[in-house]
């Protein structure tokens, strides 16, 4: 297929996912902080939100006084919701012609939506109800595409954008826990396992035992937690070397030796090490290899090899925004 | 139960194309379209109005509005009252566009090569030479299947007494063929039993016709050929349209930048490497396609795109300097282009024109500008024109100037009271003025899907239809016999 329609197919789940788990993220912490308050422990909850999204930078006086507007609807941050959503339509709109119908009207609906003044009238009314709105067009999105898209090369591609971003995402829950300069409470541990959807899950595994090395355990390393690292990572592994037909343990491009790389690093290290390590300085790790793996992505199968090679020939596509 | 909708219905001094000319009793072939829309409650006609125009921005069947911040996406506005064509008529338009378009063809092959036409004194060399969008590169270029003009949008009118006249040809890159197609999905959605009673010919195969002459260029015949259409991109007004037809097609739509020429042939990037492309179908002007040939800061084309297709490895649709027709000085010439090629008269008649790089033509114009619709030669989506009948003393005078400064670039023609259609409009439905797409296909055989798109100028007593200038659709139903 087209390199760029590869590119912009990934991209769109990337988005995508990205709106959804910033959404989940403001919707538990302003959960946590509301509870968190009502005890008469006032933490700083948003700026470890935001330092774990690497929002702050961009983030002007008047955006942390009001974060949850700044993470929602912000047009100066590139990954808040409304602009997620936006750079995620004009990547469908690029490739219109390979999307069901039904995948397009949904998120250009909700395109629709964010930009019209209902959505921060919604917000400001009942919060949850737009929260719900984001999140259900997410999995909405994510049926459909298994419902509805021919499984061929473009969809793989989109699965890629997926669980790299899933990846990502729940890596950043997880380091908001390491960034709030305390011991996480039981609150804050419920919290993050609510932005992962885990909860239930969690309670299976480990029932009453809630603490944070059993979290960051789950979160990082089940085998069989959609949202959890390893698994999605597992995902990834297998979509490039569908992409590739390069038989598994083998590779054939950077992308597939990198995301190999990490894969074994989750499937033969264990939680114990990683502590030992720092959870941060891990996450941190992780995150950058998962950049790294993106980079190798866009570099196998969008650039022409000679564009690499010869740095001086500007890259006629541009990566998008990662969250770096 | 009849609502009170067409009870003070006017029909003015125009021809009405549900009422005729006489503007008494419905046309024969409107009666059931009309029962059907006297029949319906308001709130019914407000409620199917309403669903028609979600769906619209639903399913993101835009355009793009410039010169707006923001390049505001907006719907074409729709209206639901079909124009109906009854076969006969059709069928007389069908055959004019056919002679047309063959001598469209002929004439541009032979202006890239011999010139007879001009060398008989038909049309002068100078006309044909001075137009914006002639193409010196392409004399002596034998174009695939020797033709030049592969998707033509021919704008028809009709005038007081209902005769069809051609107003103009678009042989560069016509755009409208989505909503022709969109409008109809529509239109059954709204109206099925009255469709389906009417015997209403379908227009669906236009994507597959389409393709199917567009592979007839492909300089690679023994395989399945590589069809692609190269988009200006996202934020072009007719970007919808593109993938709406790539999409139907089945094909790759691509911008420049997918693109890349190596030694005379033309690659996509894809994510297995580099596969030659055969044939274009370019929505993208002439100028713009090539930086190392035309337009040097175009970021839009390919460099080593004219040096392929020159090279015959690579086939255009439309090819290059077919915008010679679309010049409204050149167009006046059809006429004796159809007599000279085909020996044939004209089927269908067009527009008096006035020349003003011919002295006594302009001298007339000069004199009777406030009767008469002044167009620049090479403008299209209703700019650069001036409606002598509408206009001030002020703008009058400047059109004046303008002409006198470069006459070659000036036509006038008379105003022609163009045919009114049944409109939803505020206050009621009243008469608006249309015209008429039709697209025609020129492959291995001609085809042209019956009827086209009607445009209807929304604004009361406008007669400008197109859609940056507050013009809307309309579907049209071509009936069976």
């Amino acid at each position: 297929m087209l390199s760029r329609v590869a590119d912009n197919l990934y991209w769109m789940n990337r988005y995508v996912e990205r709106a959804e788990g910033v959404t989940r993220l403001v919707e538990v912490k302003r959960d946590t902080n509301l509870e968190a308050e009502a005890k008469g422990d006032k933490r700083d909850y948003w700026r470890s939100a935001l330092q774990a999204m690497c929002a702050s930078e961009g983030a002007q006086e008047e955006d942390l006084n009001d974060p949850e507007s700044f993470i929602l609807f912000s047009k100066r941050w590139s990954s808040s919701v409304i602009n997620s959503i936006n750079q995620a339509r004009e990547n469908a709109r690029m490739v219109r012609d390979q999307l069901s119908e039904e995948i397009w009207v949904e998120l250009n609906n909700l395109y629709l939506f964010l930009n019209s003044p209902d959505a921060q009238q919604t917000y400001l009314q009942d919060s949850s109800k737009f929260f719900r709105r984001v999140i259900r067009f997410s999995l909405v999105f994510q049926g459909l595409s298994d419902a509805t898209v021919h499984q061929d090369e473009g969809w793989l591609f989109m699965s890629l954008g997926k669980y790299l971003e899933r990846a990502d995402q729940t890596s950043r829950a997880l380091d908001t826990l390491t960034l709030l300069g305390n011991e996480p409470t039981r609150l804050d541990l419920i919290g993050v396992l609510r932005i992962c959807s885990a909860q239930s899950a969690y309670r299976k595994r480990y029932r009453g035992d809630l603490n944070l090395r059993n979290v960051a355990d789950f979160l990082l390393f089940s085998q069989d937690f959609p949202r959890s690292l390893r698994f999605a990572i597992r995902r990834i592994d297998s979509n490039l070397h569908d992409i590739s037909g390069v038989p598994a343990g083998n590779f054939s491009n950077e992308a597939e030796r990198l995301t190999g790389s990490v894969l074994a690093q989750l499937n033969f290290s264990g939680i114990d090490a990683m502590l030992e390590t720092g959870l941060h300085e891990s996450i941190d790790d992780l995150q950058k290899k998962l950049i790294e793996v993106g980079q190798s992505i866009f570099e196998t199968y969008v650039l022409l090899p000679f564009e690499i090679k010869n740095a001086s020939v500007p890259p006629v596509v541009q990566s998008q925004m990662q969250q770096q | 139960m009849q609502n009170e909708l067409f009870t003070s219905y006017e029909t003015d001094v125009f021809f009405d194309e549900m009422f005729g000319s006489d503007g008494i009793a419905p046309l024969d072939h409107y009666r059931s379209i009309l029962n059907r829309l006297k029949s319906l409650e308001p709130t019914q006609i407000e409620e199917k109005q309403k669903q028609a125009d979600s769906s619209f921005l639903e399913h993101g069947v835009t355009f793009t509005v410039y010169g707006d911040d923001e390049g505001t996406e907006r719907i074409f506005p729709f209206d639901l009252i079909p124009r109906v064509i009854p076969d006969k008529e059709w069928q007389k338009v069908e055959q004019g566009l056919r002679q047309r378009i063959l001598a469209l063809n002929l004439f541009l092959n032979d202006v890239y090569h011999d010139g007879k036409i001009m060398a008989e004194g038909v049309v002068p060399e100078e006309v044909v030479k001075s137009s914006a969008h002639y193409r010196q590169e392409m004399v002596g270029f034998d174009v695939p299947r020797d033709i030049f003009v592969h998707i033509c949008g021919t704008d028809l009118i009709r005038d007081e007494t209902g005769r069809y006249l051609v107003l103009e040809d678009n042989a560069r890159c016509p755009s409208g063929a989505s909503y022709l197609l969109e409008n109809r999905e529509i239109m059954k959605k709204t109206f099925p039993g009255t469709y389906q009673a009417m015997s209403v010919r379908s227009v669906e195969a236009y994507p597959e016709l389409l393709l199917r002459s567009l592979e007839f260029l492909s300089p690679r015949q023994s395989q399945k050929p590589v069809c692609v259409l190269l988009t200006p991109g996202v934020y072009n007004s007719a970007y919808f349209e593109h993938t709406f037809l790539a999409r139907q097609m089945g094909i790759e739509i691509v911008e420049g930048k997918d693109l890349i020429a190596i030694d005379g042939h033309v690659y996509m990037r894809t994510t297995h490497g580099l596969v030659q492309v055969d044939v274009i179908y370019r929505r993208l002007d002439d100028a713009f396609l090539d930086p190392l040939f035309f337009e040097e800061d175009s970021l839009l084309g390919v460099s080593g795109l004219m040096d392929a297709y020159l090279k015959g490895n690579v086939a255009l649709a439309n090819g290059i300097g077919t915008g010679v027709v679309d010049d409204k000085v050149t167009y006046a010439y059809v006429p004796e282009m159809i007599r000279f090629y085909l020996g044939q008269d004209p089927i269908l008649e067009q527009v008096p024109t006035y020349l003003c790089w011919n002295d006594q033509d302009r001298d007339y114009v000069l004199n009777n500008l406030s009767e008469l619709v002044v167009k620049s030669a090479n403008e299209s989506g209703g700019y650069g024109m001036l409606v002598g009948s509408a206009s001030t003393k002020k703008e009058r005078e400047e059109f004046a100037q303008m002409i006198q400064a470069s006459p070659r670039d000036y036509i006038a023609q008379p105003i022609i009271s163009l045919s009114r259609h049944p409109t939803f409009c505020e206050n009621g439905i009243e008469g608006r003025h249309v015209d008429l797409r039709p697209f025609i296909l020129y492959g291995e055989d001609i085809e042209i899907v019956p009827g086209g798109l009607t445009r209807v100028a929304l604004k009361k007593g406008s007669l400008v239809v197109n859609s940056s200038q507050g013009g809307g659709s309309k579907d049209t139903w071509v009936l069976k016999d």
